[in-house]
């Protein structure tokens, strides 16, 4: 709900990722979670970093690709019913700033999982399949479209 | 120390990891590592060409602003059938300094013969003055406001009620409160202008059907059935509305509010019902076609009506469960974003309802003198009447003539003959936006204060005017 606002607004579901704020708490975030899954004894140090590397990208494809709409009935009459708030970034354009950062973290994550793994094989796997799992989606040539029509309405 | 001896360590390790790992490992994380460059490099592209600035100073040179105001038509029907109306409107009207019969207007009930209405308005500007400066949600709400929600919530037998301060914003706003872009609305052809725009502004797919005409609404909602067969999931998704009127202004016809109420319960629709003319005309206490016909209220979801019809003060109201109603409290535009209704009115409109609960024969009264009006107003030789025959609102036609603009043209000379003979009769006016423009016709509303002489006298003046000018 936006009151009296004249001209263009922001889609309010998706312009608060824009901040530096948010990349500043998404950095500690994920880096609280990994320091506290480091200290556990029973788990090793490429275990600990394959679990930080999985909960981010699962948490990355359900905020991302699966859920749609906004959490609030907006007086757009529904112009954002369908779509994830990867499509809602800067009103769908194309390798945005925003997109650029989101689309780059979890390529660094792997990289940096692949590294403290020691490229150990089973790792490796793991970690590269849940990284397709949210690099494809955040293609151009996907925007908008379902694949087998899984998540369409 | 410690230093010299862990920093070759870890470039060691380091080494060790690329050089053990197997090529398409290596393969995969380079080529990451290049697709990480390229993103940070590749530039957004707007979709647009970027313009040379001879090409630009081009297109501001070809620019020229239109006018704020353009040439107006000085035949525009707004600036030729003008009528002066002076003093109040009641049983009578004076039109261009002519006294007559009132049979245009929309006060059914006659509500003038009360003076305790303008007096309760009178001491209400005394106590808070003439404007609630400001919206229901922003400093607007007065306590007559409040009690007004609460009286139409009882006495339409409802949970809740919510008062709009202007009766076209009412449904105009409540259809777009609950109907989005991806739902599907059925609203039947003759659907008064509030309704259309309703429909327009909530920009979902709407099919209309034929007027009054059950059988096309439920060959529709078959074919939508079919659709819906074929795709499950996105049904499953998809919200059906169904918009009708009690009594259609555009036509005086009372809507068919039974079989309605069976397709919405076999095709699960949810059904609005717009009560613009009915309420406070029909029914035995005037609640509205839901109690003429016996209808459970719980078979209507939302009901909208005016209150400027047959309260005759300003504003509609919707009324229906407390979700419902909640919902349009920060929803429904014209609730959030328009001032409320005057406090003087909310009062005129409250001893209104005292008057309705106190009084109940009055609906009665309208009734019969609906009736007698469609039983003399047969018998034109040159105009056909149409609508219900307790309807308040009706309409009479010309025989035999199609064209509309011929019609327009006779009509419209009946009209300002019958003023001249003292009878005010309105030609029925439509914008050329309208979805489906209505047979021209002249409208007929039923005050009930006239005598069986008014009538007779009307049909004589009506008569004699339309013989002459056919």
């Amino acid at each position: 709900m936006i009151a009296g606002d004249h001209g263009r607004i922001k889609n309010p579901n998706s312009c608060w990722t824009e901040s530096r704020g948010f990349y500043l708490f998404y950095f500690i975030f994920v880096t609280v979670f990994h320091l506290i899954l480091l200290s556990l004894p029973f788990i090793t140090t490429s275990m600990a970093w394959t679990i930080t590397n999985l909960a981010h990208n699962i948490s990355h494809f359900y905020f991302l690709h699966i859920i749609k709409g906004t959490p609030w009935i907006s007086t757009d009459e529904g112009k954002h019913i369908r779509e994830t708030h990867w499509e809602q970034i800067d009103d769908g354009a194309q390798w945005s700033r925003q997109r650029k950062i989101l689309f780059s973290i979890p390529i660094i994550l792997f990289l940096l999982t692949s590294l403290y793994t020691k490229n150990n094989e089973m790792h490796f796997i793991t970690n590269f399949i849940s990284l397709i799992f949210v690099l494809l989606p955040k293609l151009p040539s996907f925007h908008h479209r379902r694949l087998f029509d899984i998540n369409k309405y | 120390m410690l230093q010299t001896e862990s920093t070759p360590y870890i470039f060691s390790e380091l080494y060790n990891i690329i050089f053990q790992a197997p090529a398409y490992v290596l393969f995969l994380e380079f080529s990451l590592l290049l697709l990480v460059v390229w993103i940070i490099i590749h530039k957004q592209s707007n979709g647009e060409k970027s313009l040379s600035k001879e090409e630009r100073e081009e297109i501001i040179r070809n620019w020229k602003p239109e006018p704020l105001v353009t040439e107006i038509d000085q035949n525009h029907p707004a600036l030729v059938n003008n009528h002066i109306i002076d003093g109040t409107v009641g049983k009578y009207i004076t039109v261009d300094g002519i006294k007559c019969l009132n049979m245009a207007t929309h006060n059914y009930l006659g509500l003038e013969e009360y003076p305790k209405i303008k007096e309760s308005a009178i001491n209400c500007i005394q106590k808070y003055g003439v404007g609630s400066c400001g919206p229901r949600g922003f400093y607007g709400t007065v306590d007559v406001h409040l009690e007004l929600e609460e009286r139409l919530a009882k006495f339409m037998d409802q949970e809740e009620a919510v008062v709009y301060s202007y009766a076209f914003s009412t449904i105009a706003s409540a259809i777009p409160a609950y109907s989005k872009r991806t739902d599907i609305i059925f609203a039947d052809e003759c659907v008064n202008f509030a309704i259309q725009k309703g429909i327009d502004a909530s920009r979902s797919r709407v099919v209309y059907f034929k007027h009054n005409d059950m059988r096309d609404l439920e060959k529709k909602l078959i074919e939508q059935h079919k659709l819906d067969l074929k795709n499950p999931k996105k049904a499953a998704k998809t919200r059906r509305f169904l918009v009708a009127e009690g009594i259609y202004v555009n036509t005086g016809e009372m809507c068919p509010l039974r079989e309605l109420v069976e397709l919405r319960s076999k095709y699960k629709l949810r059904l609005f019902l717009d009560e613009t003319v009915s309420f406070g005309t029909i029914g035995q206490h005037g609640r509205g076609i839901t109690e003429l016909l016996c209808v459970d209220k719980s078979e209507v979801d939302l009901i909208s009506a005016s209150l400027e019809n047959a309260v005759e003060s300003i504003g509609g109201f919707c009324v229906g469960s407390h979700f419902i109603v909640e919902h349009q409290r920060l929803s429904g535009l014209g609730y959030c974003f328009s001032a409320s209704q005057p406090p003087f009115l909310t009062q005129a409109a409250i001893s209104a309802l005292d008057i309705f609960e106190n009084e109940p024969k009055i609906f009665n009264q309208l009734n019969d003198t609906a009736e007698k009006v469609d039983e003399q107003f047969r018998y034109f030789s040159k105009l056909e009447l149409r609508g219900h025959p307790i309807s308040p609102v009706k309409h009479l036609y010309l025989k035999d003539i199609d064209d509309s603009d011929k019609c327009e043209k006779i009509l419209r000379k009946i009209a300002d003959e019958c003023i001249k003979k003292g009878l005010a009769v309105a030609y029925s006016e439509y914008l050329p936006v309208e979805k489906f423009p209505p047979r021209r016709s002249l409208r007929i509303t039923i005050n009930r204060l006239l005598t069986e002489d008014d009538i007779t006298n009307a049909f004589k003046i009506l008569e004699e005017v339309s013989k002459s000018v056919v």
